[in-house]
């Protein structure tokens, strides 16, 4: 299945098209979604933590809109990416640990959501188990990227 | 993609740059100086803002340097041993220019949050800027030594450029660090994606809060943020110089990286108004920005994501790994 992939015709496209609308682009975008989401986790996080007290939780709602804008492009993309070298990631351990480490970024950051942006009224003091929640997601989605990163450098 | 400047080119910016970094930071210096005897807060903000401005313009200086010396490299009457020992005085004294050039930012950062200069800081510039004018001038007195054979009969040509011994940093030992441990390059790679990261996410709140798109925030609350974005920006200068020293011919020869310094330094310099200005500082949560505010904030936004654009493409339009 997964070789069948490796194979098809998109594949070959992404791959060995010469064009710098296959591969790079593609590629290209999976980064700035990565930029865009983690970035935006990580000031919700440090905003939880403490820093930029100022800025009230509403006004940050529009992130999360920025944030699944971004998750759904990286799914397309990564998607894109899987198919081109579908045997190898597939059954790369450390391709699995990623998606994983994805998974778990995105709950830390639909738990913060739920729990502290309930939209109704602003908190005055932030809970410790929201700071903790802030704290894992910090790791979660470091971790994600330092995944992500050395995907391109272990065999 | 169109080549912009081959390796004569790039040694003619050197030429062309190479007396920023010793004057601007004297220029900085005198203006610091003068701040405290006429004890005016104007000036010792003038005084960082160029400290800060010579120290972002100093990378290219550094980096076209290496252009240069590609070229100059085998030519009759240049030695080869001149050349290093420039380039490391240049790499020590570029390491002490990027840090006057932090703390000069976190002062009118500080600055800007106090209403007036704060007295740690200062000093703390005042110092390592001292320091930085005689690590700059000596990089640079060690570069002229290298094609200027008219000046080595002076009777005070030995000051600066006597034997240098031992450098402090030394641009070979840096490049065979990185090369020989395997761990080097990913390490300095994730933590390039994390810096990134870190950057933008604070670039996206500011300036999506001057263009408009954010709301209910003042620029106060999220100008306190400034400084993650400048701690993501330090972790991939850093990160980054180590890509360079390693493997500079990939560079030195790629248009992506020309157009990334290029987008970078403009960046800097937007991130510098940013900083310090008056405009939005007061501007209340509802408030929508003036125009220069959108403008300055969407141009940082289309920089940023150029910067992040053209390294990425660094393997594909050029060469680099």
């Amino acid at each position: 299945m997964l070789a069948s992939l490796d194979q098809s015709a998109f594949s070959t496209w992404l791959l060995s098209s010469n064009s710098i609308w296959a591969y790079p682009t593609v590629l290209t975008l999976h980064t700035f979604g990565m930029m865009v989401l983690v970035g935006s986790a990580l000031m919700i996080d440090l905003r939880l933590l403490g820093f930029g007290r100022g800025i009230p939780l509403s006004s940050l709602e529009r992130l999360f809109r920025v944030m699944w804008g971004a998750f759904w492009l990286n799914l397309l993309t990564g998607t894109m990416l899987f198919i081109a070298d579908a045997s190898k990631r597939g059954t790369q351990p450390l391709f699995l640990i990623k998606l994983l480490l994805v998974g778990s970024g995105i709950a830390t950051i639909v738990l913060i959501r739920r729990r502290i942006f309930d939209g109704t009224n602003e908190p005055r003091v932030i809970t410790g188990a929201a700071r903790r929640l802030a704290v894992t997601s910090l790791l979660v989605w470091s971790a994600a990227v330092t995944a992500g990163r050395l995907l391109a450098y272990v065999g | 993609m169109p080549e912009i400047a081959n390796l004569a080119d790039l040694a003619h910016v050197h030429m062309l740059l190479n007396h920023f970094p010793a004057i601007g930071t004297i220029v900085g210096l005198a203006l610091l100086l003068l701040s405290f005897v006429r004890k005016n807060d104007h000036l010792r903000k003038a005084s960082f803002e160029v400290i800060f401005l010579i120290a972002m313009a100093t990378m290219p200086v550094y980096v076209s340097g290496q252009a240069a010396a590609e070229t100059l490299k085998g030519l009759p009457g240049v030695s080869a041993e001149a050349i290093v020992t420039h380039n490391d005085a240049a790499l020590g004294s570029f390491v002490m220019m990027e840090i006057t050039g932090f703390l000069a930012w976190l002062a009118l950062w500080r600055m800007r949050r106090a209403g007036h200069s704060t007295r740690g800081l200062t000093y703390a510039v005042l110092v390592l800027t001292v320091l930085t004018v005689v690590a700059v001038t000596r990089a640079a007195n060690l570069g002229g030594g290298i094609r200027h054979p008219e000046v080595e009969g002076g009777l005070y040509a030995g000051i600066f450029g006597g034997a240098p011994g031992r450098p402090l940093l030394s641009a070979a030992d840096l490049k065979d660090f990185v090369l020989q441990h395997p761990f080097v390059w990913p390490t300095c790679e994730t933590l390039h994606f994390l810096g990134m990261s870190l950057m933008f996410g604070v670039l996206m709140i500011v300036n999506l809060r001057l263009v408009g798109w954010f709301r209910g925030m003042s620029f106060a609350s999220v100008h306190r943020l400034l400084p993650f974005g400048l701690m993501g920006f330090g972790i991939n200068f850093i990160t980054g110089m180590f890509f360079f020293i390693a493997a500079s011919e990939q560079y030195t020869q790629n248009v992506a990286f020309h157009w990334k310094v290029i987008l970078l330094m403009l960046a800097g310099a937007n991130y510098l108004v940013l900083t310090v200005y008056d405009e939005a500082w007061a501007l209340p949560a509802s408030a929508e920005a003036p125009l220069s505010g959108k403008l300055l904030g969407a141009s940082a936004l289309v920089l940023s994501i150029g910067v992040m654009y053209f390294g990425r493409m660094l393997p594909f339009i050029g060469n680099a790994f």
